[in-house]
């Protein structure tokens, strides 16, 4: 019965999904909605590695930024089709992720937390202050301009602003697979245990660095794929909004808020935030600048405080009582209800 | 065919101004239980933790089977077949009994259904069948105990160190762990287990070894040790012994 | 590269670096007793220079002044912050339920609260305190200083001084030092732990409103102004070494050398990336700073 209800689920998930653009048509909504699918996979993609192995990252970014700038260098400088400049960018970011992480994965929380920002605003204030190196140019602070080429599939580009909702939401189901699979594999369980207690992991013949790189390197270049896809979608980026900390905390904020170290986790807490901040940047951007951010603070603040593992858990609880305990299996571990239901795992509960 | 499963020559250790441990030696033949004893600061777990790979030796090296793991890492010495638990049990949060017991072998195997299979047997082993999807963090302290020993046979290891299994026990308590241990031994698995509970590590140890002050102070039968004037001045001090007791 | 731009640079390194080093004070302190890293710090210098900018705009006050204004409203601010947001965490913390990088996290959630709220009620706009001293200089050794910059730098020295006596000699400052030594054996002599570490937040708070106001004269504010000066204070209480008076000025003058000094050979705006690197290379290596214990 209860694989019934979570097939059910994701079913009825993906068929609003994929009607979507539908009820909605072309246009500026359109564009909001493809935005909020957008921060959803960045919440995904640093939940891959800073949820599971707990470890704050404030400095993704960097790597989103990454995604862009080479995917966008690549196809000006060489013309190479931005659907593959993306995976190019993606793999410089995990290249970087593992130099940044080898040596910095030992330090304990915060310190990873400041010198993630660190690395990220050395990096940041480098491209912004360079107009060009090697012979490229760059553009600093000025940004760069992804030229218009109408609707050319090969090159990554739409008028409509339909395509684009549909990448983006294959790239957020990708994603959202890859968790889910992570999860259930030995990756998965290492980092897990590493989280748990790290000398214990160790005594299991656990190599902390080396799982903890993987899912780094894997997080970064996710992460960076989404630079690459706003790059093409707006046309345009520069280091300040693609690489700086407003974003990183973003997309730490969600996974957080949402319930980091699950699968459905990031995207809830993403669906419940960038909503707001597309609404009120929207109405109110222009008499209230920054409201967005202010009830982020304040919905931080309230989850640090009375929500530490994130909405899921209540919201499990909710439908807990709305639908049935049996039906929805093991209620100790903080999972995803539309996407739990491995064979194997027990129908009974114990209260907490 | 050489029965000598670990072999330690020579190690010692030095913290700052302490000498932890200072040029252990002794041998564990295979299938037996080895008791290591020693009053408080004698550096038994200092000499465990070398063992183990947590704590490089200064010097001196330790052979497991044929393999030199003096300088390996935990996760490595785990992979040469030692397993260990934690004198303050150490459970993985978040993650249920099963889970727990999970891990290990899932690491070694890569094979989940294998390694929930094995989780099953060493939960009705522990006597943990219906804990089985609590959450680690929920157990109490002898439940614990038990998923911290299961813990480490879940890597199907050749040598099992342990490090206080009885401490806060009750009586009944003590006598469970026990039975587990004897019949892991059964099993085949060698063990090194450093207690403080005499009733329990001397009906326990096949042969005894005595830790003081770093170095080793005595090997050989339970029986015998107990009674050597060196170990009872180590214990309980000069005038004890001198009063001929 | 001749001598006297270099001494000039070096001079005003100094200078810089002094004061970064008395912005920092606050943060050290609240680190060293707290145990947490105040992601929030530039905001509270962030507002400290509003004050000063608004008092001038109503009363026409020297931003001097406003420090005795600044000071004691950041104080509250900061006592209110704690008791209301960061002390019911820590409470809870001591049980064991919350991962030591909660409170990072609680007051970034902070942070964003406080410099948008601002960039909400202040706007985007760049504002200006002037003050009389604004553009007078001092002839030091043949090399004319900003006055502004002088007075803020000695202020910071003055402020650690006094800080570092404070809490050497007084009842109140063995109770703080207590507290950051041991917090349980703190409680058991009888110190109220939660109402020392409120005082030690509003306290570090008020030193920083004090710079907020000192640097108001030459240097614009913003809403985001303090996220800057923030990071900048995290750098210098790793390299000074956490919980260390005169380390947080040794730390300061150190990035603040560092970056005047690298100012000479690539753009200025470049510049930060050199104590960034530092930071994170002394985190690696020397994660006990420069003047702190193992």
């Amino acid at each position: 019965m209860r694989l019934n209800i979570s097939k059910n689920w994701i079913a009825l998930l993906l068929a609003v999904s994929v009607g979507l653009p539908g009820v909605l048509a072309d246009g500026y909504f359109l564009q909001s909605v493809t935005m909020v699918l957008f921060f959803a996979y960045l919440a995904c993609s640093w939940n891959l590695m800073c949820g599971y192995v707990g470890q704050i990252s404030f400095g993704h970014s960097v790597f989103c930024g990454i995604g862009g700038y080479v995917s966008v260098l690549l196809l000006t400088n060489v013309g190479l089709s931005p659907w593959i400049g993306m995976l190019v960018g993606g793999v410089a970011a995990a290249i970087l992720a593992v130099i940044i992480g080898y040596p910095t994965m030992r330090l304990r929380g915060p310190y990873f937390a400041l010198t993630t920002i660190a690395v990220a605003e050395v990096i940041r204030i480098w491209v912004e202050n360079t107009d060009s190196a090697f012979g490229i140019q760059i553009k600093g602070a000025e940004g760069l301009s992804v030229p218009l080429l109408g609707t050319n599939w090969s090159m990554f580009q739409f008028d409509s602003q339909i395509p684009y909702y549909y990448i983006m939401l294959g790239l957020l189901i990708i994603v959202v697979l890859m968790t889910w699979m992570m999860e259930r594999s030995r990756l998965g369980a290492c980092l897990k245990a590493i989280r748990g207690d790290r000398d214990a992991a160790e005594s299991l013949g656990i190599n902390p660095a080396r799982y903890t790189l993987i899912a780094f390197a894997a997080s970064a270049f996710m992460t960076a794929m989404a630079g690459s896809f706003y790059a093409q979608f707006i046309r345009f980026i520069n280091p300040e909004r693609n690489m700086g900390i407003e974003l990183s905390i973003d997309m730490a904020l969600m996974s957080i808020i949402g319930g980091q170290g699950t699968v459905a986790g990031p995207v809830i807490g993403a669906l419940f935030l960038a909503p707001v901040s597309e609404l009120t940047r929207v109405y109110l951007g222009s008499s209230l600048p920054g409201l967005h951010l202010v009830i982020y603070g304040l919905v931080l603040i309230v989850a640090v405080l009375y929500l530490p593992k994130g909405l899921l858990h209540p919201l499990r609880k909710l439908l807990h009582r709305m639908i049935g305990r049996r039906a929805l299996g093991d209620g100790v571990r903080v999972k995803a209800v539309a996407l739990s239901g491995l064979p194997g795992t027990a129908q009974g509960e114990r209260d907490e | 065919m050489n029965d000598t499963l670990l072999e330690v020559r020579g190690i010692s250790k030095r913290f700052g101004g302490v000498q932890a441990v200072k040029g252990l030696s002794f041998d564990l033949r295979r299938g037996e239980i080895l008791g290591l004893l020693g009053p408080n600061g004698a550096g038994k777990t200092t000499a465990f933790n070398m063992i183990a790979g947590y704590v490089k030796p200064d010097e001196g090296n330790i052979r497991l089977g044929v393999m030199d793991i003096t300088a390996l890492s935990p996760w490595n010495v785990c992979k040469a077949g030692l397993a260990r638990t934690f004198q303050l049990s150490k459970p993985f949060g978040g993650m249920s009994a099963r889970e727990n017991l999970i891990v290990g072998n899932l690491v070694k195997h890569n094979d989940r259904r294998r390694s929930a299979d094995r989780a099953d047997e060493l939960l009705d082993f522990l006597g943990m069948q219906d804990l089985a999807d609590v959450d680690a963090e929920n157990l109490t302290a002898f439940e614990r105990r038990k998923l911290e020993l299961g813990r480490a046979l879940s890597t199907d290891p050749t040598l099992l160190l342990m490090d206080e299994v009885v401490a806060g026990a009750t009586p009944q308590e003590a006598m469970v762990m026990v039975e587990l241990i004897k019949r892991i031994r059964s099993s085949g698995v060698t063990v090194l287990i450093i207690e403080h509970v005499m009733k329990v590590i001397m009906g326990l140890s096949d042969r005894v070894i005595v830790m003081h002050l770093g170095r080793l102070m005595a090997d050989g039968l339970p029986s015998d040790v107990v009674k050597q004037p060196n170990v009872l001045k180590a214990y309980f001090g000069d005038d004890y012994v001198d009063a001929g007791v | 590269m001749d001598w006297y731009s270099l001494t000039y640079a070096g001079l005003n390194g100094l200078l810089t670096g002094a004061v970064f080093g008395g912005i920092a004070l606050g943060l050290s302190l609240i680190f060293g007793v707290l145990r947490i890293i105040n992601f929030a710090h530039g905001s509270f210098l962030m507002l400290a220079m509003y004050t000063s900018f608004w008092l001038q705009k109503f009363s026409g006050a020297d931003p001097y002044l406003s420090t005795l204004v600044a000071a004691p409203l950041m104080f509250c601010l900061g006592y209110f912050v704690q008791a209301v947001i960061i002390g019911p965490l820590i409470r809870r913390e001591s049980a064991l339920v919350v991962e030591p990088v909660s409170a990072l996290l609680l007051t970034a959630g902070v942070y964003i609260l406080i410099d948008n709220l601002a960039l909400m009620v202040f706007g985007p706009n760049v504002r200006t305190s002037a003050s009389v001293l604004s553009s007078s200089s001092l002839m030091i050794g043949g090399f004319p200083l900003s006055t502004p910059r002088v007075i803020a730098a000695t202020a910071s020295l003055v402020m650690a001084i006094c800080a570092s006596v404070w809490l050497a000699h007084t009842d109140m400052g063995r109770a703080i030092r207590a507290t950051a030594q041991n917090r349980d054996a703190a409680a058991m002599s009888g110190i109220d732990v939660p109402h020392i570490y409120n005082l030690t937040f509003g306290l570090g708070c008020a030193m920083v409103g004090v710079m907020g106001c000192l640097i108001a004269p030459f240097v614009p504010v913003t809403p985001n102004v303090g996220l800057g000066f923030g990071i900048k204070s995290f750098i210098v209480v790793v390299l000074g070494g956490i919980g260390s008076i005169s380390g947080s000025l040794v730390g300061g003058v150190v990035i603040g050398l560092f970056e005047s000094l690298a100012s000479q050979f690539v753009a200025s705006s470049l510049a930060s990336i050199f104590s960034l690197l530092l930071f994170i290379l002394i985190l690696l290596l020397r994660p006990q700073g420069l003047m702190g214990k193992k």
